[in-house]
């Protein structure tokens, strides 16, 4: 039995997303579980672990936020295929190599099975790279990874019996880093697996810069010296300090320039617009789309 | 100068606008670091008897201001003031100083990317209007009293050349004088909207400038504790700092997609297709017109 579970915050977000999703590929004796949350996500992930932990008939437990909607109608195939090495802990379709942070996808990220749907702005859609399969890069690869995007996670029976999620790491942030280090210092894999979710989420990345900053921190002090890359850096503690103060403001600079560039593509596109529209040719043949709109 | 038809272009007119009867102006070409080439102005300059005021003027930074003199007048006034300019900030802790509280005089820039245009500098995050009392004044545009350049010396150790308008304000409000913005009206020329031209040696000017400047500026406010604390922080602070980059450019790509989207149904448009063959006449018309 291949059980669906969220923590749920907004009830109508879960009916809007998740909810559609596992319908559509949830099997006649899955599970699908909705609780509310409590406290920190790894605190109500534990729960739902908690949960499942002794059944004996369960092949994985599916973790998805309440934004997330699973696409694929034989996801249960796809996901037991992804479980079907003994030696694999999680699986998911976002994840990357490389990785030295809760920043994972400052890594090499192997595969994006996703697109990012949002509302502002009129609303559309950002797709992964991999979101197309017959279009993806050839850097587009299923395989075992150092971490998975935490916004769709499908564990192992073996996992959901022996890994908890760290509580006292932050309320939200690097969970899924900390989860899947500790899946792969007790010996198993994480994987990527081919299937394809919609996260409903807003562009912004990163709403509450502080709390992600302390996550990033605590993450890096417990695995520094335990897996190799994370926390770690070439120079003294000085020579990182005087890097990091400069790329972190150079990063912050960058972020001007987009705005910059976005001011300036905007007049570009609305002078083209106006001249467009104030051209003689498009007011001699204003009476046709008249005519075309009815 | 390093670019000599850029300062045909773009400073030259904005100075021969600006300058009075009896200005003088030095046009050299540039030697070694930005440091070294304005230390050699200063010391022409300051052979000048008479000086009021010696205005540094980058090559791509164009003066609009008629009323430039006076206004320079004014802010040098005050016989405290020693450094003004047109743009500066307070809250500065490195050499990134935008990063703090900006004062300025409504600076505009004008790009040649996306068509070409104008828009306000610094137009990222709000600032407060000139003039006031600054730390730091955007090196781009620097107005040196009397006694800052018989006094003061750019830094020339630092070799990357950044970071040496930080360090020549520091120089001179320890010695007890004032750095202030002033009202004048400048645009600053560029092909591009990069904030930074070359970011990796920016970061490199960066980790310079920090040593040099080592005790001469407020230490981070959550820098307090060991160097591998500092690290840690500077590392999530940056990596943090790059998400929220992805975020704008993604916010840029969906922001523009409608407009983008209204131009292409636009021009796709049975009726914009139609009246393709006006539009090729109406250019050639044009085209001689402008020809004749």
């Amino acid at each position: 039995m291949i059980a669906f579970a969220s923590s749920v915050t907004k009830p109508a977000v879960y009916a809007r997303c998740a909810e559609p999703g596992i319908g559509r590929c949830a099997e006649p004796d899955s599970e699908v579980v909705a609780e509310p949350a409590t406290g920190s996500i790894s605190h109500s992930y534990n729960a739902l672990l908690d949960r499942f932990a002794g059944r004996e008939d369960l092949e994985a437990l599916v973790l998805l936020h309440q934004d997330t909607e699973i696409v694929d109608t034989d996801f249960c195939r796809r996901a037991r295929q992804a479980l079907s090495d003994p030696s694999v802990g999680v699986a998911g379709c976002v994840g990357a190599i490389g990785v030295k942070s809760i920043a994972w996808w400052e890594g090499s990220v192997t595969l994006s099975s996703f697109a990012n749907r949002y509302e502002e702005y009129g609303g559309g859609e950002l797709p992964g790279f991999s979101w197309d399969r017959e279009e993806a890069p050839p850097y587009a690869q299923v395989g075992e990874v150092d971490t998975l995007d935490g916004f769709l996670l499908v564990l192992s029976p073996w996992t959901l019996r022996n890994i908890r999620f760290d509580e006292d790491l932050s309320e939200f942030h690097g969970y899924d880093l900390d989860f899947c280090l500790q899946v792969r210092e007790a010996g198993r894999k994480v994987t990527t697996a081919d299937f394809r979710a919609i996260h409903h989420r807003p562009l912004e990345m990163l709403p509450d810069v502080e709390p992600w900053v302390e996550a990033h921190i605590r993450v890096a002090e417990k695995w520094d010296g335990r897996i190799p890359g994370i926390g770690t850096a070439p120079g003294s503690w000085e020579e990182r300090a005087r890097r990091a103060e400069a790329e972190r403001d150079a990063a912050r600079t960058l972020a001007y320039t987009k705005k910059l560039e976005l001011q300036a593509r905007r007049l570009q596109v609305e002078r083209a617009l106006e001249d467009a529209r104030g051209s003689i040719s498009w007011r001699v043949t204003a009476p046709l789309r008249l005519l075309a709109r009815r | 100068m390093t670019d000599p038809e850029a300062f045909r272009r773009y400073a030259r007119p904005g100075i021969r606008m600006a300058a009075e009867e009896d200005s003088k102006i030095h046009a050299f070409a540039a030697v070694g670091s930005v440091c070294r080439s304005y230390n050699l102005l200063l010391d022409r300059a300051a052979l000048e008897p008479g000086l009021e005021a010696l205005v540094l003027v980058q090559q791509d930074v164009e003066i609009l201001d008629p009323d430039f003199c006076r206004k320079v007048r004014r802010a040098l006034d005050d016989p405290e003031v020693a450094v003004v300019g047109p743009v500066g900030a307070t809250g500065v802790r490195t050499i990134a100083w935008w990063e703090g509280d900006i004062s300025a005089a409504a600076p505009v820039q004008r790009y040649q990317r996306f068509g070409g245009g104008e828009i306000p500098a610094f137009s990222w995050k709000s600032h407060d209007p000139a003039p006031a009392e600054v730390e730091v004044v955007d090196g781009r545009l620097l107005v040196l009293s009397p006694w800052a350049v018989e006094t003061l010396r750019f830094d020339e150790s630092l070799s990357l050349g950044y970071g040496y308008e930080l360090d020549l304000c520091l120089r001179a409000r320890a010695a007890g004088r004032r750095v202030m913005t002033a009202d004048l009206r400048v645009a600053y020329r560029t092909r591009s909207l990069k904030v930074l031209t070359d970011t990796d040696l920016w970061i490199e000017g960066h980790i310079q400038a920090a040593e040099r400047l080592e005790g001469r500026l407020p230490e981070p406010p959550t820098a307090a504790g060991s160097w591998r604390e500092r690290a840690r922080r500077a590392e999530a602070e940056r990596e943090a700092a790059r998400t929220l980059a992805y975020s704008t450019e993604h916010q840029v790509d969906a922001q523009m997609a409608p407009l983008e989207r209204a131009l292409d149904e636009l021009t796709e448009s049975m009726s914009w297709r139609l009246s393709a063959p006006l539009r090729r006449l109406n250019r050639w018309r044009a085209r001689r017109r402008g020809g004749a």
